[in-house]
């Protein structure tokens, strides 16, 4: 059993209950391989640096799986075959912080500010 | 004549010294990674991913950052990833 990372981005017009449901999907997909979900992060619709097949926006969700090494051929034609899903990637856990939040699940203090400033200008 | 011949010497030898203090008393670089002792990369890690690909969306380069081959290595490997998840451009013009 190893650790795995997965992050994946799926079309904008994907919503919640569809993302929870592509989800849900996965997970059985991991536990009918005697895998382990050990972390689900949902980070919603992100603007793309660079247009994927002409989509500008992107719905982002993080899974950290322990699973036998088998499945990441599986999980990554599972994505492949989903052709509303714009990007995939799968990468081994190397280090404990990974298992953690990540740095997408903490507020970043700049985009506060942003949010602060207007409600002191006037 | 003499005195003259000597004093210029003098002037001479005392800028060729400031020069070399000048240039030994630049900032030396140093790896940012190495000094904090950050020993993994997160390709998630926007904030810090982006300090290294200024302008351009290029990779800072070592000569330049200071950044020490095995610390460049890892950021390397975390840029391109988040440019693979479109959390970082491949160019930017």
């Amino acid at each position: 059993m190893l650790q795995y990372e997965t992050v994946f981005i799926a079309d904008s017009a994907y919503t919640d209950e569809e993302i929870d449901e592509l989800i849900k999907g996965y997970e059985q997909v991991v536990a009918s391989a005697k895998g382990k979900m050990i972390k689900i992060e949902k980070w919603g619709k992100r603007r793309l640096a660079y247009a994927i097949r002409r989509s500008e926006e992107g719905v982002y969700v993080l899974m950290t799986i322990e699973c036998p090494p088998s499945l990441v051929k599986e999980l990554d034609r599972r994505y492949r075959m989903n052709d509303r899903i714009l990007r995939h990637l799968v990468v081994r856990v190397e280090n404990e912080a990974q298992l953690g939040p990540s740095p997408m699940m903490k507020p970043r203090p700049e985009r506060e500010d942003l949010l602060a400033e207007p409600a002191l200008a006037p | 004549m003499e005195a003259r011949e000597s004093g210029g010497r003098g002037q001479d030898r005392g800028r060729k010294k400031q020069y070399k203090k000048k240039f030994l008393f630049r900032k030396k670089k140093f790896c940012k990674f190495c000094d904090e002792k950050i020993k993994f990369i997160d390709y998630k890690d926007l904030r810090l991913l982006q300090a290294f690909t200024p302008e351009r969306a290029k990779i800072f380069p070592r000569r330049i950052s200071g950044t020490c081959s095995k610390h460049q290595r890892k950021l390397m490997q975390a840029i391109k990833r988040a440019r693979i998840l479109a959390l970082l451009p491949f160019t930017s013009d």
